[in-house]
């Protein structure tokens, strides 16, 4: 690694002093001068590249080779600037270049300079490596032909999955309703209509479609058993009474779902043209038809021909069985099975045909001699041919000289070989795509808020298929927690406040995440799924202009801030303490939670001045013991929504964790407040009692005291119990560790989310005045001064942040600086840089 | 082997005997004696001239370093990690995930001999060279239709434009549409070739017989003089004669088109009573079952069949397992059939030979119900068998369809592969080509 990085802040200044005119850089020093740059180049023959921590030695003259690369751009770059652009960081010194790249991919990309063949390294992902020729600005015609297959391969597969993924993520977008009448009429009806899971009273209504289904195809098939047919007056054979109302009932159910759909479809266009409701269409139309035609035509005459028009659409409402495609992932992988593998379809009628037709002249030489035989022609044998093929056997045409029984056996044979061959190509193509759908079906709760953050742009689209997959995982064991309510009911209260202050796309998603999930709880929306982001908007949205005046005097505001900062403090921090100690499973994901969580608490601080009130939150925070849709909430999902706007590059490291944080944080904080009632053990549990004897709120009184199962009260009341008494000091020592224990993975996961954009971590470090935090002093003791000075408690959280950021030793500036008002102004220009670097 | 002492990734002064290297930032320590194990290797070479000018060592290695006595190689190190196993193991192994072509110029570089590679990493590279074979054969027919025409003659160079048109679909437009309207003209003769066999459509000749409609005759004497046609033009065009006449697909044009002649010839010799009519019109018959050879004829025309064909080339043993299996079967099957059913007294099952068809039938599991068991014991022989039959056909078909599937995936990766190469070779030759301009 580059030793700059590590160096503590007073060695590196020492250091800068003894080589002021060598030009050791780094992003607190002066850059060097052009001419320091050139002259260090002329002095060595070889560089030192380091890509993501692997050292490698090149000689410039093997860079020279592809002058138009990023390497080869090295070595023209003789000002500092242009050097950043190429390089991520440089060591005049040390003659080193420092680029934050996969080093697994760099060892091939190296070797292609070297011997002028690009080989793929094997267990590279395809589309990762594209990615890295890309940064590299290596054209990948250049593969060589022993790896350019397998490449060319996975990327395709990648690129159809990824399109493929993008295409549902667009028809869930394209559910986007413009602000005609109604719209959100509309849109509660198509979320019934369309989406069976949104709620108990979609899912009520797919079952009734599906029974309506089954019902008209049971009477279709009853309606030609001869007993249960009536005569007509001209002695024909029409419908049964009875059966004909159950069919008119189906169809008008039919009739009445389909307007409907049409009715409150955002996209009349599309709707009309999608398969799924052409073939609803189709089912319905012929009844109609039907009807019109015998209404319109009752002579006697004319009757006969239009029985006839009749009968063929009687046929036509066999289509409906197909409506069942609309329920049934099985049957529409099926559809999409056969629509892909047409190649191998065709092959297998071809295979057929041919055999079809060399088998059936065969037999038909073979025959044709015999008495009485039933091989009168060779399309007469075709039907034989075809039934021996597929090994159905009637035994209606069946051959009876030796020669034809010879050329029966083969056919058999060659039957079975021919069949058997092109289907394990679509058996592949069909388990392929139903594995696909299985997954997709299963990560569709956590899809709404993937689907959410890449319409803010949050999500580069290069990496839309790896966060997709891991937030799916993830997503998958969320889900599973929330089937357990009590949960829930934890995590709104709690969680309102993290959400307001990340300053960050990220933030917004999250926080309608905590929305959708916290209202699942609630009478109105049943399952996680059922998230009403349009609405919540829309009360965001009021929420602003009634408050957006900031109408608080600094100094109370701050001391508001102060005291909000330490309820989440005392929310978070203890939290992670269960955490630490049940690590099982789930516990990598807690961590990056609690991670999550810190650097939201963190880096919104500068949010707060611009929350239009703290009594407002205050107020929110007991008012969301019940309920979710408090004033607070909105308002500060609103907040972050808000900033989510101003800064939209320093998101993408965040969202990944999103959509875990707030289960497994409840989930946690849960155990902990069993932990903390039962075993009296490290949690301050006399700031519980005492906020509780002095009769803060009755509903907490109980909770804390029998009721476990309704355990959101009782984490408010920690919460604001925390707010007023400082926190004791046998608190601090369990504190420190759990702020220390995470710190590591926290850094990890990070440098891990963001391999990609190498700009990410000098963001987040910039993102806020915090990072020159106070990170040189042990985390311990400065939770212990924060905690003594009782109001102060935003270093803490930027604690937090200090330790995620790259040069910690200059935080202790930051502490003497910081204060309540001035991290509105630090944020702006933050913002504008933030804009540069995209 | 283990006391041998492993390479030293150590940077730092070499002492006596030592040699270090460095190979794309990795630091080696070597020791000599050790290197010269194989003296032809480089870094022998380099052991052996490190005393001598600097020329020499120049030649053999990119950089050298006096102040640290340590030589600079501008290599993959990755690459290096794995050939510097041969002076300690004598056998090199290739690291998953390098590319073995890739490896193999390694090795070369260090001038370390194929043959110490392992028998495990030598399969693997085999398969990558034997695709790189195929992708490279597949390439130099694409670069065949794209040449220019280098021919002098004239005649030369309307054999080529004619053996363009004919072979190559792709190469023009008018080719395609020869290929298309060959096609159909395939489909058109199999078509007749079936319809003149329907009797409502035949006509009575003078001695009473029936004989194919004269439409149908006329489309079917159309469809052979296209299908002459063609055979000739691409035989007169082909560069090789023999080769082309031997090959497969030709091999049946030439049978689909050569009963036509015969059966003209036949008649014509019938009229003119030089042979008997009776064995004229027997030797007639015998030639229509030739005709079905066009349907194969489809064949150059789909990759499918193409594949399957190979496919099935490939697994012939297999498929001989399945016949042998199929054999056995129907032998043991028929006969205990046989027996079993010699209780009844008016049973299908007549004899053993006749009794191969029902085995045949119930095994593939058809079942046309023309013979069937009627005692107790022979309906239980009839399932066992058709159980047997089941699996007798799914064990030996596996293989089979794992041929085909694999062959059928690999003719489409080497496809785009070949694509590729020329593409990259247009690049390369573009970028050389510039490159002289420039200079």
């Amino acid at each position: 690694m580059f030793s700059s990085f590590l160096k503590p802040k007073a060695i590196m200044e020492k250091s800068l002093t003894e080589l002021n005119k060598a030009g050791c850089h780094s992003t607190s020093s002066l850059p060097p001068e052009p001419v320091d740059i050139i002259r260090n180049k002329s002095c060595f023959r070889r560089v030192r590249l380091n890509v993501g921590g692997l050292p490698h030695e090149v000689l410039w003259r093997t860079l020279d080779r592809l002058p138009r690369t990023r390497l080869g751009k090295l070595r023209d770059c003789n000002t500092h600037e242009s050097l950043m652009e190429v390089c991520d960081d440089f060591n005049l010194e040390e003659n080193e270049y420092f680029f934050d790249r996969h080093p697994g991919a760099f060892t091939s990309i190296l070797n292609f300079y070297r011997t002028g063949k690009l080989h793929m390294m094997e267990e590279m992902c395809a589309l990762s490596f594209s990615q890295e020729l890309d940064y590299w600005g290596i054209d990948e015609i250049y593969l060589e032909s022993c790896c350019q297959a397998r490449y060319h391969q996975k990327k395709e597969q990648m690129n159809e999955e990824l399109k493929r993924e993008a295409d549902n993520l667009k028809d869930r977008e394209g559910d986007e309703f413009d602000n005609t009448c109604c719209t959100e009429k509309r849109k509660k009806l198509w979320d019934l209509l369309e989406k069976p899971s949104s709620s108990v009273a979609a899912k009520v209504l797919a079952i009734i479609s599906i029974l309506f289904i089954v019902l008209s195809t049971i009477a279709l098939s009853l309606n030609t058993l001869p007993e249960l047919q009536d005569t007509d007056e001209f002695g024909q054979s029409s419908d049964n009474p009875q059966l004909a109302h159950v069919e008119a009932i189906c169809i008008a159910w039919f009739t009445m779902e389909y307007l409907l759909r049409f009715l409150s479809s955002p996209n009349k266009w599309k709707f009309f043209k999608g398969p799924l409701n052409v073939i609803d269409l189709l089912a319905i139309l012929p009844y109609y038809v039907t009807i019109f035609l015998t209404e319109s035509n009752k002579s006697v005459l004319q009757f006969q021909n239009v029985r006839r028009v009749v009968q063929i659409f009687r046929i036509m409402r066999i289509l409906r069985i197909l409506k069942l495609a609309r329920h049934s992932t099985g049957l529409q992988s099926l559809g999409f099975t056969l629509r892909r593998s047409y190649n191998e379809l065709g092959l297998l009628i071809l295979f057929l045909a041919m055999g079809i037709m060399i088998f059936s002249s065969l037999v038909f030489f073979a025959e044709k001699d015999e008495e009485d035989t039933k091989f009168k022609s060779i399309p007469a044998s075709f039907w034989w041919a075809t039934i021996t093929m597929t090994t159905v056997g009637y035994g209606d045409i069946y051959p009876k000289t030796l020669l034809g029984k010879i050329v029966g056996g083969l056919c058999c044979i060659a039957g079975v070989l021919v069949i058997a061959l092109p289907i394990p190509i679509i058996v592949n193509n069909f388990s392929e795509f139903y594995k696909e759908q299985k997954r997709q079906e299963k990560a569709l709760k956590r899809r709404e808020a993937l689907d959410r953050a890449k319409r803010n742009g949050s999500i580069v689209s290069m990496n839309l298929k790896e966060a997709f997959a891991r937030s799916a995982e993830l997503m998958d064991v969320v889900v599973e927690k929330n089937e357990r309510p009590h949960d829930n009911h934890l995590s709104p209260s709690r969680w309102k406040w993290t959400p307001k202050r990340a300053p960050s796309e990220a933030s917004s998603n999250r926080s309608f995440n905590v929305q959708e999930l916290g209202s699942s709880n609630n009478a109105r929306a049943t399952s996680p799924q059922g998230l009403n982001v349009q609405k919540l908007e829309e009360i965001y949205n009021q929420m602003a202009k009634t408050q957006s005046q900031p109408n608080l005097n600094a100094k109370d505001r701050g001391y508001r801030v102060c005291k909000q900062r330490d309820e989440i403090e005392l929310g978070t921090i203890p939290d992670h303490r269960p955490v630490l100690g049940t690590r099982e499973g789930v516990g990598d994901m807690k961590s990056l939670s609690s991670i999550d969580s810190y650097i939201s608490c963190a880096t919104d601080f500068q949010e707060n001045p611009r929350l239009p009130c703290s009594p407002a939150i205050d107020l929110g925070l007991q008012e969301s013991n019940r309920f979710c849709h408090s004033p607070a909430t909105t308002m500060s999902q609103h907040n972050s929504a808000k900033t989510a706007q101003q800064s939209p590059v320093e998101l993408v490291p965040m969202l990944t964790p999103v959509s875990i944080t707030k289960p497994s944080y409840s989930e946690t904080a849960r155990k902990f407040f069993f932990s903390g009632n039962s075993s009296k053990s490290l949690i301050p549990k006399g700031a519980c009692h005492s906020e509780v004897e002095s009769g803060l709120s009755p509903l907490s009184d109980s909770s804390v005291t029998s009721d476990h199962s309704l355990l959101s009260p009782e984490v408010s009341v920690y919460t604001t119990a925390s707010s007023r008494t400082p926190p004791k000091s046998p608190e601090n020592p369990s504190l420190a560790p759990t702020v220390f224990t995470f710190h590591d993975s926290s850094i990890s996961k990070y440098i891990d989310a963001d391999t990609d954009d190498d700009e990410h971590i000098r963001d987040i470090s910039d993102a806020s005045p915090s990072d020159h935090l106070l990170a040189g002093s042990s985390p311990k003791c400065s939770i212990t001064i924060n905690y003594q000075k009782g109001t102060n408690h935003l270093e803490a959280a930027q604690k937090m942040l200090g330790q995620t950021c790259l040069f910690p030793l200059e935080g202790i500036r930051g502490v003497a600086h910081e204060n309540h008002v001035g991290p509105e102004l630090g944020r702006r220009p933050k913002v504008e840089r933030g804009r540069q670097n995209t | 082997m283990w006391t041998t002492p492993k390479p030293n990734y150590r940077p730092g002064l070499v002492s006596e005997g030592e040699i270090s290297v460095n190979i794309g930032g990795v630091r080696v320590v070597l020791f000599g004696d050790i290197l010269r194990r194989y003296p032809e290797s480089r870094l022998a070479e380099l052991l052996n001239c490190s005393t001598q000018n600097d020329e020499v060592i120049s030649s053999l290695c990119d950089d050298f370093d006096p102040n640290r006595k340590e030589f600079y190689f501008d290599r993959d190190p990755d690459a290096f990690k794995c050939i510097i196993d041969v002076y300690y193991f004598d056998e090199v192994h290739i690291r998953h995930g390098i590319c073995p072509i890739c490896f193999i110029k390694e090795m070369e570089f260090w001038k370390i001999d194929q043959s110490v590679l392992d028998e495990c990493c030598k399969s693997y590279l085999n398969e990558k060279e034997d695709e790189l074979k195929e992708i490279s054969n597949k390439v130099n027919i694409i670069l065949e239709d794209l040449e220019v025409d280098q021919c002098v003659t004239r005649a030369q160079r309307c054999q080529r434009f004619l053996w363009k048109l004919m072979e190559k679909p792709g190469s023009s437009l008018t080719a395609r549409i020869i290929a298309i309207a060959s096609f159909s003209f395939i489909l058109v003769s199999a078509v007749v070739m079936c319809v003149g066999t329907i009797p409502e459509l035949q006509v009575t000749d003078a001695e009473g017989k029936l004989v194919e409609h004269p439409t149908l005759e006329a489309i079917e004497t159309s469809c052979m003089l296209w299908f002459t046609a063609e055979y000739l033009l691409r035989l007169s065009s082909s560069p090789n004669k023999i080769r082309f006449a031997l090959s497969f697909m030709n091999v049946i044009d030439f049978m689909a088109i050569m009963p036509f002649y015969v059966v003209l010839s036949l008649t014509y010799l019938g009229t003119t009573s030089m042979m008997e009519l009776a064995n004229v019109q027997q030797a007639v018959q015998a030639l229509r079952i030739m005709r079905i050879a066009r349907i194969f004829k489809l064949a150059r025309h789909s990759s499918g069949l193409q594949t399957l064909t190979y496919a099935l080339k490939r697994s012939l043993k297999e498929l001989g397992l399945l016949l042998m299996y199929m054999g056995v079967g129907i032998f043991v099957f028929s006969a205990l059939a046989y027996t079993m059913e010699q209780s009844h007294p008016d049973t299908l099952f007549r004899s053993i030979p006749q009794s191969f068809w029902w085995a045949i039938i119930t095994m593939t599991t058809v079942g046309y119900g023309d013979i069937y068991p009627k005692t107790t014991l022979g309906k239980c022989n009839a399932a066992v068998s058709f159980l047997c039959g089941v699996i007798a056909i799914a064990l030996p078909i596996h293989p089979i369809i794992n041929n085909f599937v694999v062959f059928y995936n690999k003719q489409k990766v080497l496809e785009t592969a070949a694509k590729h190469e020329v593409e990259l070779m247009e690049l390369k030759s573009g970028s050389e080509a510039r490159r002289k301009s420039k200079n």
